[in-house]
């Protein structure tokens, strides 16, 4: 299964790639050549209903689901512009067009 | 080591053995900096460790504290790990010496340690040749004997491969026997992290260390740290199965004399010989280069310039930003691999491929266990189907070179524990002979791999 030049630019989109039109004569030759050769698994005869392998621990664990403070490497009332009693100063909705802000 | 003065003078002899080491281009770390760290390890070092004053390298896609993270590459320069990983932690707790990074192939993909941002290592004996990869800097370094051990990852035979080339011992474990938290991922159904040596014994002590369960890997087994084997009088009662597909016609033919004579060391040793048939071998490759590139592809998503690397600046916007980022910060092979594994997971190929791929896979596992079902404890096979191959000599071709690990990468896909010893030399090169154990049966593998150790001439002609 031989890929294409435009083949080639698509995947490198999908997979966030800048490739340069330079390389893409060779790239396209080595790709075709490893899906060329990988295949060969399409003759293998896997049977009905054959499970893809997997490995691992049969029941994968998970931590303790807890629900903990994160600590700030800083408190708010240090990257909020406004801060007054605990509560950042935002201002009122649908006054965005007045001057100043309102608490 | 009983006083604070060896242990300084220890650090201080392996800083030089590595600075004069320095040709192979195996450690990345710097010797100055090299020094400095390995001077205030051993000031802190636990002195009741197990692994008291054993100096041990560390691949550099493994995170440490003490030095920089690359994995070999330009879009990981000078990333300082902000945590160590579980492995490193235990050697420390060992009383062992961190002896800096080893290079790498890039993202550990790669079978020579040609595909490193920082520079190809050079086999330890014949500067022509390659060390074998991806952990190419640890096997050259322990084979240089600058250190005692080093610690690599396999994927896909990249601990046993190099181990093999460069005359030393390669263990890759049982998947699930040895913590991966701060190995950076390349393949999560693959990845286990392994141990080159100079000896058995060596390797296996620094297995021993870092095994056991770990809460931060949820791929890691619940099980007590591996248990050391005592060094048997013999291998009676041993059975050990010859996979008859390992053995080619075309197989190199001083590899061939050399593991046929370390097969008539095990049966004089008193082990049950028999041939055996693994008769999926031959899709190995090809399953692994499915599986593999397609799980980097997702592993490696993460490297885009914002999350983690150096910014490549001046994109209009952030996927451009994202593209040239990593246009320019992954080497050739590693957004070959992306590109092949975005492919097969792409809509219209997933079945095609990932998921024939991963059914092979089943049936590759199920040939391993149907030869163990059969009585067979152990299997026997050359590690690699030649010796150290010319630098250079592969690299047009990559699935010449993906063919460089047909013999490794069927116990990765099984995920079974095997090992490489040196079992002879072609024209001065080493070749490595293979054996390949049952799931979480280290102990059993060890035992006959301490047997065949003294019984055989690892460093003589074949």
């Amino acid at each position: 299964m031989s890929v294409t030049p435009d083949d080639v630019a698509r995947i490198a989109q999908l997979a966030e790639l800048h490739l340069d039109q330079e390389e893409m004569p060779a790239l396209v030759g080595q790709m075709s050549r490893i899906l060329d050769y990988v295949a060969q698994l399409g003759q293998v005869q896997v049977g009905e209903g054959a499970k893809p392998f997997v490995l691992g621990p049969d029941a994968i664990r998970c931590r303790p689901d807890e629900v903990k403070p994160w600590p700030l490497a800083f408190g708010p009332s240090e990257f909020a512009p406004v801060f007054k009693s605990g509560f950042f100063v935002v201002p009122r909705l649908g006054q965005f067009g007045d001057e100043g802000s309102d608490e | 080591m009983s006083d604070g003065t060896d242990i300084v003078a220890a650090a201080r002899a392996v800083a030089t053995r590595i600075g004069k080491a320095k040709r192979l281009n195996a450690v990345l770390t710097s010797p100055a900096e090299l020094r400095k760290s390995l001077l205030q390890q051993s000031k802190t070092v636990h002195p009741s460790g197990v692994l008291y004053g054993m100096a041990v390298a560390v691949k550099d896609n493994i995170c440490t504290l003490e030095f920089p993270t690359t994995c070999g590459s330009k879009i990981l320069e000078g990333y300082e790990s902000p945590y160590e990983a579980t492995v490193v932690a235990r050697l420390k707790a060992a009383g062992a010496l961190i002896a800096g990074k080893t290079n790498c192939d890039e993202f550990a993909m790669g079978s020579s340690t040609e595909h490193s941002a920082w520079g190809r290592t050079l086999h330890p004996t014949d500067k022509t040749r390659v060390p074998g990869g991806s952990s190419g800097g640890s096997a050259a370094i322990v084979a240089a004997g600058a250190v005692t051990a080093a610690l690599g990852s396999e994927t896909g035979g990249s601990v046993r491969q190099p181990a093999s080339f460069c005359g030393v011992v390669g263990i890759k474990p049982t998947y699930g026997r040895v913590s991966r938290y701060g190995l950076v991922a390349f393949g999560s159904s693959l990845d286990q992290i392994g141990v080159l040596g100079r000896s058995v014994h060596d390797a296996a002590r620094v297995l021993s260390v870092i095994s056991g369960r770990d809460p931060k890997d949820s791929t890691c087994e619940d099980r007590d740290p591996l248990r050391l084997p005592t060094v048997p009088e013999n291998l009676q009662g041993f059975v050990i199965g010859v996979p008859k597909e390992y053995f080619p016609a075309d197989l190199d033919p001083g590899v061939r004399r050399a593991c046929e004579r370390a097969i008539r060391t095990l049966r004089e040793l008193g082990a049950s010989v028999r041939e055996v048939s693994l008769p999926h071998t031959q899709y190995a490759v090809p399953t692994y280069y499915i599986v593999a590139p397609a799980e980097a592809s997702s592993n490696l998503a993460r490297f885009d310039g914002v999350r983690y690397g150096p910014r490549f600046d001046g994109a209009a916007d952030v996927r451009a930003l994202y593209r040239a980022t990593r246009g320019e910060g992954f080497g050739e092979e590693v957004r070959r691999r992306i590109m092949v594994g975005t492919y097969v997971l792409s809509s219209g190929y997933y079945d095609a491929y990932y998921r024939k791929a991963q059914q092979v896979r089943a049936l590759i596992a199920q040939d391993f266990r149907n030869a163990f079902d059969r009585g067979v404890d152990l299997l026997f096979t050359p590690t690699t189907p030649t010796t150290a191959f010319k630098a250079g000599e592969k690299l047009a071709d990559p699935v010449a070179m993906y063919l460089a690990d047909i013999f490794v990468c069927p116990a990765n896909l099984a995920g079974l524990p095997a090992m490489s010893l040196p079992v002879g030399r072609v024209k001065g090169l080493p070749v490595g002979g293979q054996l390949i154990g049952q799931a979480f049966l280290e102990d059993e593998m060890l035992e006959a791999a301490y047997a065949l150790e003294r019984a055989v001439p690892g460093t003589a002609e074949a």
